[in-house]
């Protein structure tokens, strides 16, 4: 480096090379960051299409696209989709950042400010998600193009023949795989693909707000202590409306059914619980951590109990996804017990086709935010190795930091896992109510008797989704540990 | 480059002895063939120029790196060929290790770190805790026990980390550029402190440093050079450590 003291002037490209000088992990992280911004993009638009496709459109090969009254749910998955991919990227973000703020903060003996340091990488971040933005919008056009022939299906088609009746029969002939006859509105395309970029710049500067990092590369952050009340009152909030949704429904005078009012108010309710969850964990983490790091005398438990007070910020971050995820699938079974009992008589099984492919898309939504929980876990593990290795130079058996990790990523998980399954449970019933009316027909179509029959609660359904969790995520930190054991490098320890 | 004939049997009187140490890190050789040697109680420091193998050596030494050949005792008990988990117990017990910065766990409190090694051991929360703060009082930071790393100076966390690496009473204690990262009357007061504590608990002390003044606190100083004490004569430093032994 030159000893130019005029930092200011320095070029933009001198400090982005700079950025981007440390090779595989910088790599790792641009590419990353676009990956997970192209994927964002392309589900926005899929969300923007379909909330685009009217009854005229189709016909479609999946019933969920030809009745135009299950769109509002695809959308709201779509978008919801969304959080596990954004927080993935923003864990991506952090890939290599510490080294990369360090040589920044190199740059700092010769003048640069931390507001010049925090702005590189948010213009890094911000590139690395145009980047990604228009790669997403690329994939998007083409598949349009290549998915675009229709193909010979059978499909359900619902002919309305009387106010309240439909003539639901069986068609056979051409149909399309998805709406690719429907293009958003070109503004809609362009304000989707801008926002994804400028939103992942507004989160790298939040993200870095609060980290100083000095020329010594030692970072200094304020104790933050998560606020309680805020989190606790949004979940309230979210999770008794959701609970009371039925009234509240009834209260607002828009008659039942999913019109897009109540749909809206519903999402916003979801946001508010899922913002309390996260939001909490960190106050939960904080906590905990507390309590532990205080009265224990065991190493593994009083690292993690410490480092849970030091960032809880840091675990609700990596697991605010997964999160929302167990919230989204707890809700959902509930939504499947009601409608598997209401649905037992009439023999119609479309709902229950329509709910596995919703079961499918919360796989892959699980499958992305225990992904982004592994980056996180990871990174985490990385900005500590001169720690570590100074733990294991000491003596420190690495079993003892194995267990530190461990404890560090269940202690948060285990409580918020069983408060969002409990608030998606919750949210279904308030929503559906808990009994269903079964009513018995004479062979005349009369009605014979209406018998109230309450919807069980899918215990085993719940289990699967808590236990699994916890479980994904202890694997998930089982394979961080051979990183751990290999970023303990006495290396770490020169004199650099 | 012949071994001396006086290499076997010998390292009676040592207490550490690294004999004929090789280590390279891919191709490029950091330690060629060097030998080191130093009694109980004794201050030894290890100088020498900027990449000369200083703190690879040490972290032989110590049983952190294993040499590539050569051996290393530590009260005539060959550790270099020990397992990972043997040396680890090794370095929890019997040394002690001191680096220049960064060694501290940035989210424990100063008492914290302090107590670490002792639970560790097994001792029990409350009396790991009361030593922490004994160590601590006697490196003059007693008022920072509650403090995190992150918010001392690097003086203060400097001393903590002497503390740490004191509270289990340790036969060795490995020093690497312990005061590296301080000005000089900061480095000055640490050295002090550790030279003073050192010698009345009667430790034996290996300290890598470039600083000659540094260097005037030992008892005895040997200079690396290109993996190889100082006159090219790997065993020289050997030889000294066992006149010396042997005046005795
Ligand atoms: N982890 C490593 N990977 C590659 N090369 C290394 C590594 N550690 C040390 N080296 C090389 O080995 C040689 C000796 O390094 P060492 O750190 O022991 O020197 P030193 O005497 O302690 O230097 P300094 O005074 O700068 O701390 C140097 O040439 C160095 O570049
Ligand atoms: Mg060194």
């Amino acid at each position: 480096m030159s000893g130019s003291a005029d930092v200011g002037a320095m070029r933009w490209s001198t400090l982005l090379w700079l950025a981007t000088a440390g090779g595989r992990a910088d790599r790792t992280r641009i590419a990353l960051t676009a990956v997970g911004a192209a994927a964002g993009v392309l589900a926005l638009l899929a969300a923007a299409t379909v909330a685009a496709t009217g009854e005229d459109d189709g016909p479609y090969t999946s019933q969920l696209l030809n009745e135009t009254g299950l769109h509002i749910g695809i959308v709201i998955a779509l978008v919801l989709l969304c959080v596990p991919v954004l927080a993935f990227t923003g864990q991506c973000a952090r890939i290599g950042a510490p080294a990369r703020d360090r040589r920044l903060a190199a740059l700092r003996l010769t003048g640069a400010t931390p507001a010049d340091v925090a702005r590189v990488a948010a213009v890094e971040t911000g590139l690395a998600a145009a980047l990604g933005s228009l790669i997403g919008l690329g994939v998007y056009l083409l598949g349009r193009v290549l998915l675009g022939d229709p193909v010979t299906a059978t499909y359900e088609r619902s002919t309305e023949i009387s106010s309240n009746g439909y003539l639901i029969e069986d068609v056979t002939g051409p149909a399309l795989r998805l709406p690719t006859d429907v293009l958003p509105p070109v503004w809609l395309i362009a304000l989707l693909v801008l926002a994804v970029p400028i939103a992942a710049t507004v989160f790298a500067l939040a993200a870095l707000r609060r980290v100083t990092t000095t020329p010594f590369g030692v970072v200094r952050s304020q104790r933050v202590r998560p606020v309680q009340v805020v989190p606790a009152a949004l979940f309230v909030l979210g999770a008794g409306g959701m609970a009371l949704f039925a009234g509240l429904v009834r209260l607002t005078g828009i008659d039942g059914g999913v019109g897009r009012v109540p749909a809206l108010v519903f999402l916003l309710l979801f946001l508010c619980t899922a913002i309390g969850i996260v939001l909490g964990t960190a106050a939960v983490s904080a906590r905990v951590g507390e309590f532990l790091a205080r009265r224990t005398g065991r190493p593994a438990l009083l690292i993690a109990g410490r480092r849970l007070v030091a960032a809880p910020f840091a675990a609700s971050r990596s697991h605010s996804a997964l999160l929302v995820v167990v919230l989204l699938a707890a809700a959902i079974q509930g939504f499947r017990s009601h409608t598997l009992l209401s649905q037992r008589q009439s023999g119609n099984e479309f709902y229950a086709r329509a709910l596995d492919t919703v079961d499918l898309a919360l796989v892959v939504a699980g499958a992305i935010a225990v992904a982004g929980l592994l980056v996180g876990t990871i990174e985490g593990v990385l900005s500590r190795r001169r720690a570590a290795a100074a733990l294991v130079a000491a003596g420190v058996p690495r079993g003892v930091l194995g267990r530190a990790l461990l404890l560090e990523v269940l202690v948060p998980v285990v409580p918020a896992t069983l408060l969002a399954t409990a608030a998606g449970i919750l949210a279904a019933r308030g929503v559906m109510g808990t009994t269903v009316q079964e009513s018995s027909y004479s062979a005349t179509g009369r009605v014979l008797r209406v018998v109230e029959t309450a919807v069980p609660v899918p215990w085993t359904a719940l289990a699967v989704i808590a236990g699994g969790t916890t479980l994904a995520t202890a694997a998930l930190t089982l394979i961080a540990l051979p990183i751990l054991r290999r970023s303990a490098d006495p290396g770490e320890l020169r004199t650099a | 480059m012949t071994s001396p004939p006086d290499d076997t049997g010998t390292d009676e009187g040592l207490l550490l002895a690294g004999r004929a140490l090789v280590r390279s890190y891919g191709h490029s050789p950091a330690l060629r063939g060097i030998s080191v040697g130093t009694r109980r109680g004794e201050i030894l420091a290890i100088t020498g120029p900027s990449g000369s193998g200083k703190s690879t050596l040490l972290l032989c030494l110590a049983g952190i790196l294993r040499p590539d050949a050569g051996e290393v005792r530590f009260d005539g008990r060959r550790i270099d060929t020990d397992s990972e988990a043997e040396r680890s117990r090794l370095r929890r017990t019997r040394f002690g290790v001191l680096f220049q910065f960064g060694q501290l766990v940035p989210e424990l409190t100063a008492a914290e770190n302090v107590a670490m090694p002792l639970l560790l051991a097994g001792v029990k929360r409350r009396p790991a805790l009361t030593a922490a703060g004994t160590w601590l009082e006697r490196f003059e930071v007693a008022d920072l026990a509650t403090h995190r790393p992150t918010e001392m100076s690097g003086g203060q966390a400097q001393r903590v980390a002497m503390a740490r690496a004191l509270v289990t009473e340790p036969e060795v204690l490995f020093a690497d550029e312990p005061t590296g990262a301080l000005d000089t009357l900061a480095g000055e007061q640490v050295l002090t402190e550790l030279v003073r504590v050192t010698r009345q608990a009667g430790m034996t002390v290996l300290m890598v440093t470039h600083d000659a003044k540094v260097a005037a606190y030992a008892d005895r100083e040997i200079v690396i050079r290109d993996g190889m004490a100082d006159d090219g004569a790997p065993t020289s430093a050997l030889r000294g450590a066992l006149g010396r032994a042997g005046a005795r």
